[in-house]
């Protein structure tokens, strides 16, 4: 008979050990393995051969890469700016007076299409991006604006995937960060207005500060999140035209993928995960200087 | 909230009184703001709503009718009669959601209960050690996983998808907050009781962890069911393939599907969606809120 102590502890073990089991298949291993195949020129059918560093040096003068990476920098900067943006803007104007169901509406409305697929979601915008055919074309034209190529300009392809982003994402934002007005107490303003502040000196001595964690989650989140961005771009644009919108994803995708060339692949996936940790650590350290906690 | 006045330096009943005011313009432009923002959101739904409803020739036919003057429910069941199996993807999607989630529930309340509520050795380093792993982005382990199904002869089987689906570190976590709630006298009773570890979990954690279980349900099924990169590259037949793939399919080369019958699709594909959303959207919202995990 096992003592009171040793049986829980056994049972512990026990009840971690499925999370364990597919922790150990399908993150630890395949996180090792990953950095062993990048330094191997990996064939699925045939032998693969140890070639040191030569797809880490492939990385450097490789432009596709280049450019993959230069078009998830502009995704990333414009997706996360415009999706705070102008998630705190509508998080500030609900939270204004207002009655329930009014707020209830809107709130839903802006919420709903982040539950949606990415996929379907593209979907739709392709008909409505369409340059002769599109609905957003057709009424741009009552402001004197001629057809835009939404999908087949590179420029332009670029900020259909970003308004299409922020279309669907930045109620996730405005969630947050109404979650987090709603908790900011009331006596902090009604103390500052008895000092004589007025609105803006509210807003930015008041509100900014105490919502300063929730803004930097959100911030912190959607990086992370649109570095690897890669549902939203595959279907509607599917990278093009040429190279213009196509993320590195993606072309981790095609490397691996469509040319099965994994050693590669795996030696670009890795740079993309060094990227993501070397954001987040800048981030955290940066926040100290600026998020308050209460 | 923001007061809309200047500060009276009076007793607050002055101050609730005078933010009654009629309306200022700060009230009309946030109004005004809020409700083109929810337009612009609404309006791509509404195309498509009344996209799926139009007469098939008509569907490119512009101006756009934003309320639909045909009812062509018909359209609806053209997906299922386009020579791609539109059933099998709803089914297939389905299956592989169904069952991720249902392993998803088990292995990580069961998980949550151990980090949250039995002492055992390297417990807190464990729980960091997985922590950590969230970093991780799926496009570094996905290469290896996809080497090992076609090792095991997996690659375009459902498998492929539903077992590295069967657990999940963030639902751990997730889990972990909920049980770390209850109060211990409900255990420490139990004990008393003689109930073991498993009754303990089973009969006392388990039905007080619903709120949980429903949060992490919804969630995995939602991220499941509109899962799309790992169902690109395991799944290559067409009777394999799951929804987001199939509509995928039914756009066409070049989006050469015709648009009533493609957003006929789309909105069967969201239909659960919104009827879970309708149903139980303030567990949602307050689920998303807390976890910080967004589609």
């Amino acid at each position: 008979m096992l003592s009171p102590k040793r049986s829980e502890a056994l049972a512990g073990y026990l009840f971690i050990l499925p999370t364990f089991i597919g922790f150990a298949i399908f993150i630890l291993y395949p996180l090792v393995e990953s950095l062993r195949i990048s330094f191997y020129e990996y064939s699925i059918l045939g032998d693969s051969y140890y070639v040191e560093l030569d797809n880490y040096s492939r990385l450097l003068s490789d432009s596709r890469l280049r450019k993959t990476y230069s078009n998830t920098i502009v995704f990333t900067g414009f997706a996360v700016f415009f999706n705070a943006g102008i998630g705190l803007l509508l998080a500030v104007f609900l939270n204004r007076r207002m009655p329930v169901l009014m707020r209830n509406f809107y709130r839903s409305a802006f919420f709903f299409p982040i539950l949606i697929a990415h996929t379907y979601i593209a979907v739709i915008w392709q008909y409505l991006y369409h340059q002769d055919t599109g609905v957003i074309n057709y009424y741009l034209a009552f402001l004197g604006i001629d057809p835009i190529p939404w999908l087949s300009h590179p420029a332009w392809a670029m900020a259909a995937i970003i308004i299409m982003d922020v279309w669907k994402n930045t109620g996730f934002a405005m969630l947050v960060f109404l979650a987090g007005l709603q908790s900011i107490p009331h006596e902090y303003y009604e103390a500052a207005q008895l000092d004589g502040a007025n609105e803006r000196q509210l807003f930015s001595r008041i509100t900014i500060p105490l919502l300063s964690p929730s803004i930097f989650f959100i911030l912190v989140i959607f990086m992370i999140g649109a570095l690897q961005v890669f549902d939203t771009i595959i279907v509607l644009t599917d990278g093009g035209p040429g190279d213009a919108t196509r993320s590195v994803v993606m072309y981790i995708y095609q490397q691996a993928f469509q040319r099965l060339d994994f050693g590669y692949a795996a030696a670009i996936s890795w740079t993309l995960f060094l990227v993501i940790m070397a954001v987040t650590l800048v981030q955290f350290l940066v926040s100290r200087r600026w998020v308050h906690y209460e | 909230m923001i007061a809309q006045t200047k500060a009276p330096f009076s007793a607050g009943r002055q101050l609730i009184r005078q933010t009654r005011k009629p309306l200022k313009w700060q009230d009309v432009l946030s109004y005004a703001v809020l409700t083109l923002a929810a337009l612009l959101v609404l309006l791509p739904l509404l195309w498509m709503f009344s996209t799926s409803l139009r007469p098939l020739a008509d569907s490119y036919k512009l101006p756009p009718q934003w309320l639909p003057t045909d009812w062509r429910w018909e359209n609806y069941l053209a997906p299922f009669e386009s020579n791609v199996p539109f059933e099998l993807f709803f089914l297939n999607s389905l299956k592989i959601s169904a069952l991720t989630t249902l392993g998803q529930l088990i292995t990580c309340s069961m998980a949550g209960y151990a980090f949250a509520r039995l002492r055992f050795p390297g417990r807190g380093f464990l729980f960091m050690f997985l922590l950590a792993s969230l970093m991780v982005p799926g496009q570094v382990t996905i290469i290896p996983i996809y080497l090992m199904m076609a090792e095991l002869k997996l690659v375009n089987t459902h498998a492929s998808l539903i077992l590295p689906g069967l657990i999940s570190i963030f639902g751990v976590f997730l889990m972990r907050q909920f049980f770390k709630q209850m109060p211990q006298e409900l255990f420490d009773a139990a004990r008393v009781d003689g109930a073991g570890h498993l009754r303990s979990f089973l009969q006392i954690a388990l039905p007080l962890a619903g709120p949980g279980l429903a949060t992490l349900g919804i969630i995995t099924f939602n991220a499941t069911w509109n899962g799309y990169f790992a169902a690109l590259i395991f799944l290559t037949s067409w009777e394999k393939m799951t929804l987001p793939q199939g509509i995928a399919l039914l756009t066409g080369y070049m989006n050469s599907g015709n648009p009533s019958v493609v957003m006929a699709a789309v909105g069967l594909a969201i239909l659960p969606v919104l009827i879970v959303f309708l149903v139980a959207q303030r567990w949602i919202i307050e689920a998303l809120t807390r976890s910080g995990l967004k589609g």
